[in-house]
């Protein structure tokens, strides 16, 4: 297994590409995230630790350094001065408290994280923001907020003469609001390794029948027409789309739950599954069944991201197609790529052996690595 | 054991995995909670202490001394004011800028001209140039013996290329009797103005009269960047090193000699000058530029450096580096469209032989010769010398059939 060990090598160090360089100078930004769904504010406050240390000091012992020691003796410190130069308001001044205090890397260094949690009087009323975090003491600085009001995003920079913003709730439209969760559809289906790959392993085969040979043994071969291998995705894709589609709605509204852990090691069981039939064949005609009884159990794992994200009261069931139509749009763009390419390699030793039988052998390895997480709640590999 | 196929599919999985993690909400960005209390999360720019420290913490302390005991003295923020701007230019800093503005936000309302003219800095500083103008003007108003206003509006209405305007407040200056400062302002002016020979002998005067080394860095800046223009690299080579072996950090002295290195195709020595000055904006599109010529390993971080920066000025809604962005967008990203965009927005507020050249390249590159017309105006009024610039004019002319490629690198 050495190769497949420098393969997974060479794969860290392509990513590491991604990986941020050198500090850069640049004026002062803050990135306050708010969600406020109703009376309920989250959020998320990052600021430079070196705007920090300008404003109340960090640097305990004068070393030019800043420790995460000297960072956590002033976190009540710096909630206490962040928080004093905030004011969200519905209905009157809401409450808000440092949660958590993390940190994290922005392109001009550190920054201290704050997680944010907080309630107000009223729930439906509009909300303002009042933002005069460090601009007694500079005057570049600008405060990049991303507002969540009810499911409605709403973007802006805060600058010194700018300071307030006030929102009417409900102001966005509809259509805003249908599009935002159709993104978020397309989002998670392209993050969602493990849908990705139970659908490529289902569709893996639809370009190859099973076969006996004039011989009498039995192996795979090319279809004859791309119409065959289309009617094949067809009932796969669908019949997956119906199931999850109908799971998702069940759990999105609250009518069925089941634990996270449960959905998440029953998807990692099915992808085993899924890539298990292609190595030792079980089911090959009606994998479409395959994918209706799996696509069930996916469904769920589409509605904890919908419950993180949070359904608006008002425009439930449009909210839910949004997202709904997201996912499918997503896999059909992956369709869309498969289905031609794997039909022109169908005949190769390429499709056949490396992406078919090594495809659903890395495939199963994969996902049985993940149902042992899940399963036994490990950590073994971090994707 | 493992088949030809099966190689090429896990190269091929590998490649699609790599873009799969790279496009995820940047997973290694993510908060996180730090377990080692000895852990350096962050360097501060200035250790408490040093010089600058112990130098900045007495004109604090004299600005707050001052807000009790005589708060309608702008003096002591003028002071620290002044010294923050210095540090802003030094180091590429935009954050002291911030720190200065916030510092004399109580003197709005003064009328001391040091004061004004402090404001008046930090405003050009952020291309507010109309707000600068009536600052300067304001101190003269109050004080017209104050030669920096005077310097000061000498050099807006150069970025300008106002040159009547420029070449009147270099009068000023002489009638004041200020020497350097006037022969440094008609210099450039001159130089600006089409006479290269004239300007440079003017400033060589003015270098030789003055022992103060931070006006002897500028004028020997300048003296590298005209003698670069006449076409002597190995005269504009002596000036440049003589500018860096006086010791101070300077951003524009950086720039202007990286800039003469890359168009003497010595991107090598870019790289040596640069290597620690990847925090500024304007060095690091130097330091890539040359990097992506030898083809260094560091290029692609660099320029996706790069990138990350321009898109957190835009979303600030920070113009300040269009000049840079435009030349980052054509040579690095590829992208001569928005290049030439960039660049013209900037030829809007500044028109200096620096922001002239991105523009015609910009036009040269999109194919769109009728957008670097300003610039031919420019070159047919001032009658600016430069050779370089002027072959990029007759390429940006001829019919865009014909117009040959755009070069692969500055």
């Amino acid at each position: 297994m050495t190769r497949l060990r420098l393969m997974f090598c060479r794969l860290l160090a392509l990513c590491a590409i991604c990986a941020l360089p050198a500090v850069a100078h640049k004026a002062s930004d803050s990135y306050l995230v708010l969600n406020v769904k109703g009376q309920q504010i989250t959020g998320q406050w990052d600021i430079a630790l070196r705007d920090i240390d300008f404003a109340i000091g960090l640097d305990a012992n004068s070393d030019g350094e800043i420790t995460w020691g000297e960072v956590r003796a002033r976190h009540t410190n710096i909630s206490a001065w962040a928080l004093g130069r905030l004011n969200v308001q519905r209905g009157g001044d809401c409450t808000l408290q440092v949660a958590e205090h993390l940190v994290d890397t922005h392109t001009d260094g550190a920054y201290a994280v704050l997680r944010l949690t907080g309630t107000c009087p009223s729930g439906t009323q509009a909300l303002a923001v009042n933002y005069r975090l460090l601009f007694e003491i500079d005057q570049l600085h600008r405060g990049l907020l991303r507002l969540d009001l009810d499911g409605v995003s709403h973007s802006t920079v805060l600058a010194p003469d700018t300071g307030v913003l006030t929102i009417k709730a409900g102001e966005t439209s509809r259509l805003a609001q249908f599009g935002q969760y159709l993104v978020e559809g397309i989002w998670h289906i392209w993050i969602g390794f493990d849908h990705i790959l139970f659908l490529l392993a289902l569709l893996l085969p639809a370009v190859l029948v099973h076969a006996v040979t004039l011989g009498g043994t039995r192996r795979w071969k090319g279809v004859v027409s791309f119409r065959v291998a289309l009617t094949e995705v067809l009932w796969v894709v669908t019949a997956f789309t119906v199931a999850h589609s109908i799971t998702l709605t069940l759990a999105a509204l609250q009518i069925i739950e089941l634990p996270s852990r449960v959905v998440e090691s029953a998807i990692a069981a099915s992808v085993v599954l899924a890539a298990a039939n292609n190595l030792w064949p079980v089911v090959e005609r009606r994998r479409w069944l395959v994918a209706f009884s799996f696509g069930l159990i996916h469904g769920f794992g589409f509605a904890s991201v919908l419950t993180e994200l949070g359904l608006p009261k008002d425009a439930l069931v449009l909210s839910l197609l949004g997202f709904n139509l997201g996912v499918e749009t997503g896999q059909l763009a992956i369709v869309a790529v498969f289905l031609p390419v794997a039909y022109l390699l169908r005949n190769t030793a390429l499709y056949r052996k490396g992406l078919f039988f090594g495809g659903s052998f890395l495939t199963m390895l994969v996902a049985l690595v993940w149902l042992a997480e899940r399963a036994f709640n490990l950590k073994l590999i971090s994707v | 054991m493992f088949s030809n196929g099966m190689t090429v599919f896990f190269k091929i999985f590998a490649a699609l995995a790599c873009l799969w993690a790279c496009l995820l909400p940047s997973a290694q960005a993510a908060p996180r909670l730090p377990t080692d209390p000895t852990e350096v999360l962050e360097r501060l720019p200035i250790r408490p202490g040093d010089t600058t420290a112990r130098e900045l913490a007495a004109l604090g302390a004299a600005v707050t001394l001052a807000a009790r005991d005589t708060p309608n003295n702008p003096q002591p923020a003028t002071q620290l004011a002044e010294r923050y701007y210095e540090l802003a230019i030094a180091r590429g800093d935009p954050r002291y800028i911030g720190y200065a503005d916030a510092v004399m936000a109580t003197f709005t309302q003064s009328s001391a001209p040091a004061a004004l003219v402090v404001r008046g800095q930090l405003k050009q500083y952020r291309h507010d140039f109309d707000g600068a103008l009536a600052d300067f003007a304001a101190a003269l108003n109050a004080d017209p013996a104050f030669a920096s206003a005077h310097a000061w509006r000498g050099a807006i209405y150069k970025v300008q290329a106002n040159y009547p305007a420029a070449k009147a407040e270099c009068d000023a200056l002489q009638k004041l009797d200020r020497a350097t400062l006037y022969a440094g302002c008609i210099g450039l002016a001159t130089a600006y103005s089409g006479q290269l020979e004239t300007g440079f002998a003017t400033l060589q005067r003015a270098l030789d009269q003055t022992q103060d080394a931070g006006n002897r860095l500028w004028l020997l800046t300048r003296l590298g960047e005209v003698a670069a223009w006449r076409g002597k690299p190995e005269q504009a080579e002596k000036y440049y090193r003589a500018a860096l072996a006086l010791g101070i950090d300077d951003g524009y002295l950086l720039a202007a000699w990286s800039d003469f290195l890359l168009d003497q195709k010595r991107p090598a020595e870019v790289v040596k000058a640069l290597a620690n000055w990847e925090a500024s904006d304007g060095l690091l599109l130097r330091l890539a530029l040359a990097e992506t010529v030898l083809k260094l390993p560091a290029a692609k971080a660099h320029v996706q450096a790069l990138a990350d920066r321009f898109a957190a000025a835009k979303v600030r809604g920070d113009t300040t580096h269009r000049a840079e962005e435009a030349r980052f967008q054509l040579h690095l990203g590829g992208n001569a469209a928005d290049a030439l965009t960039i660049a013209a927005a900037n030829y809007q507020v500044q028109r200096e032989p620096r922001d002239a050249r991105p523009l015609l390249e910009a036009a040269i590159a999109a194919r769109n010769p009728a957008a670097a017309q300003p610039v031919r105006d420019w070159l047919k009024s001032s009658g600016f010398e430069d050779a370089h610039l002027r072959q990029l004019v007759e390429a940006s002319a001829a019919p865009p059939l014909s117009a040959p490629k755009p070069e692969a690198k500055p």
